[in-house]
């Protein structure tokens, strides 16, 4: 039973990947992610310079509908500080997607020129963060920037580049069509979801920053909607990776059968024992492929699709 | 109200029921849980949120009967908020986050705690925990302040001394009271003339608490330390966001710690050296 992934020229263990944004602040723990069972790791979306992001509380539970709303608004060491730890990643041979973001193409430009020497697997490009005031989404939602910036990077690299879409669009293929314009390797959707939390006591919106981005369960069945809607309209042109909601191997058929080719997980790993969350989807991925006579995960992949 | 067992919510609000100065820029708060809870080990922390303002990380002094018990000393704007904060008023908390202090059971030892300012909370709370153990075992609080005024716990680990609970050593650097100098020197001083082994439980400044981690592993007869390095920057306090972990083991404070033992802590290179700001990146403590 293979469960060996390739992601256009990527090739990983398997189809499970470190979503940006959780334990991805420094090398040792997204060394310790790869380590407990994934298939490669994506950094903490690292941006020109160092940013404190938004006040605290910037990320919490809502324990009863299993998910999280953060407003972290893309903290980050800066590239050249963050250098060091993907060196100590490829040291130690640690698949690597390095997350970048910026509020233009200027931005955008300096952080890979300052990365892509190393020997990374390739970047993604954080178009969607809702918790900004400039770049994130705001790129994200305009098709011809979009277009622009990834066919500028495009011509500065050899490296595979992934785009993570925005769900926070009226209409993610056409964003999606002007990424495969400019030449990206791979789609990534979805990112949270626009949302907000307030205290009926105090009357005060809970987050330091007012409005956050959910992630979790509630929006599992919004991101598989989505990888199958780009699944039905690009076809096989361009590999798809669903994000949004996975806690269980079930999530992950889930997307394939979607469309998706490999899956990215996120709040379900920043758990006290990443190992065992792992440990926990990989067995009931395979107990799947063997229930439904599967040799590879890779054959699910858009089987929804009659 | 349902209990429980993995209290990992948005804020819980709390109203304070009591308000009073502890020592010099410092409160005791008394919050009430509305919700039944799991009982707080000592030197677990909460995220504390103060409306409209910050949220930050704080140690937990007591939690009897769904009553809370926080020390707040003036740090920064989140706690000068919270120090304006009135009875009657709403906190949020979530929590209570991470591993507690492990007293080994059944072996004789010294319990030796050590701290200074903000980290006396969890060590009141290790206190009220090791008082109620059945076996009566020597107790021993080393604490170091810049003078009198800011012994924080001052009259209560006194009471405890007087009635012959444990030994309580204090020291200010100004020598208004106790000893004039630093913690390590009573500690020293002790386990040069302790013959039975001793185990630390240490929380306060980390600079301070390397220091006593040197001491210690001078002596065969200190068995374990136990240190909180819950004095750092948080943003989840459940493990997600990884702004607190420490290099080269990525250990996450939050839930990994914050309390570590001697291994573990041989292994953090990090630990007395570096910290981490908001943005992630390191600076030398």
């Amino acid at each position: 039973m293979s469960f060996e992934t390739s992601i256009g020229s990527i090739e990983i263990r398997n189809p499970l990947i470190l979503a940006s944004g959780v334990l991805g602040t420094t090398y040792s723990t997204l060394q310790r992610a790869y380590e407990a069972g994934l298939g490669a790791v994506i950094t903490k979306s690292i941006g020109p310079r160092p940013r404190s992001g938004n006040p605290n509380p910037s990320v919490f539970a809502l324990q009863e509908i299993r998910s999280l709303i953060n407003s972290i608004g893309l903290a980050n060491p800066g590239y050249q500080s963050f250098r060091h730890d993907i060196e100590y990643l490829v040291k130690s041979e640690t698949p690597t997607i390095v997350s970048i973001f910026g509020e233009n193409q200027t931005e955008f430009s300096e952080v890979l020129d300052g990365l892509k020497d190393l020997n990374i697997l390739g970047f993604e490009l954080n178009f969607s963060c809702p918790n900004t005031e400039k770049g994130g989404s705001q790129i994200g939602t305009d098709s011809e920037t979009v277009f622009n910036i990834v066919k500028t990077l495009k011509s500065k690299t050899d490296l595979p580049l992934w785009v993570k879409l925005t769900p926070n669009v009226s209409d993610i293929i056409e964003i999606a069509n002007a990424a495969v314009r400019g030449g990206c390797d791979a789609l990534v959707a979805i990112n949270t979801i626009k949302a907000m939390v307030i205290d009926i006591q105090t009357k005060q919106p809970i987050l330091g920053f007012k409005r956050g981005g959910l992630s979790g369960s509630a929006i599992k069945p919004v991101g598989v909607r989505y990888i199958y809607d780009l699944y039905e309209s690009l076809g096989g042109r361009i590999p798809l990776i669903g994000v949004g909601g996975i806690y269980k191997g079930e999530d992950v058929v889930e997307y394939l059968l979607a469309g998706a080719t490999a899956v990215e997980i996120g709040s379900a790993i920043g758990v006290a024992y990443p190992e065992n969350m792992i440990r926990f989807i990989t067995m009931k991925i395979k107990k799947y492929l063997k229930e439904h006579n599967y040799s590879s995960v890779g054959e699910i992949t858009g089987g929804a699709h009659k | 109200m349902t209990k429980q067992t993995l209290p990992n919510t948005k804020p819980i609000m709390c109203k304070i029921i009591k308000k009073e100065e502890e020592c010099e820029d410092t409160y005791t708060f008394l919050l009430e849980v509305p919700v039944k809870v799991q009982r707080a080990k000592p030197g677990q922390f909460i995220m504390l949120w103060v409306p409209g303002v910050d949220e930050f990380p704080i140690g937990i002094a007591g939690f009897e009967n769904n009553f809370l018990e926080i020390g707040v000393a003036k740090m920064g704007e989140g706690t000068e908020a919270l120090l304006k904060k009135e009875i009657g008023d709403y906190l949020g908390i979530r929590g209570f986050y991470g591993k507690p202090f492990k007293p080994p059971k059944k072996v004789k030892v010294n319990h030796l705690l050590i701290g200074g300012g903000f980290g006396m909370t969890p060590l009141k709370m290790l206190t009220t925990s090791l008082l109620h153990q059945e076996e009566k075992q020597e107790i021993h609080v080393f604490e170091g302040a810049r003078t009198k005024s800011r012994l924080m716990y001052l009259e209560w680990f006194q009471h405890l001394h007087d009635k012959e609970k444990l030994a309580f050593h204090a020291c200010t650097d100004d020598g208004s009271y106790g000893n004039q100098g630093y913690p390590t020197v009573d500690l020293e001083n002790f386990l040069k003339e302790s013959e039975d082994p001793s185990i630390f439980y240490v929380a306060g400044p980390e600079r301070m608490m390397k220091v006593i981690f040197d001491i210690g592993k001078k002596y065969d007869k200190v068995i374990d330390m136990q240190m909180s390095l819950a004095d750092r920057y948080m943003r989840c306090g459940f493990g997600v966001c990884s702004y607190c972990a420490v290099d080269p083991t990525g250990w996450r404070i939050c839930v990994d710690g914050p309390i570590f033992n001697t291994k573990q802590l041989e292994q953090i290179t990090d630990f007395g050296v570096y910290k981490r700001l908001d943005t992630g990146e390191k600076e030398r403590i």
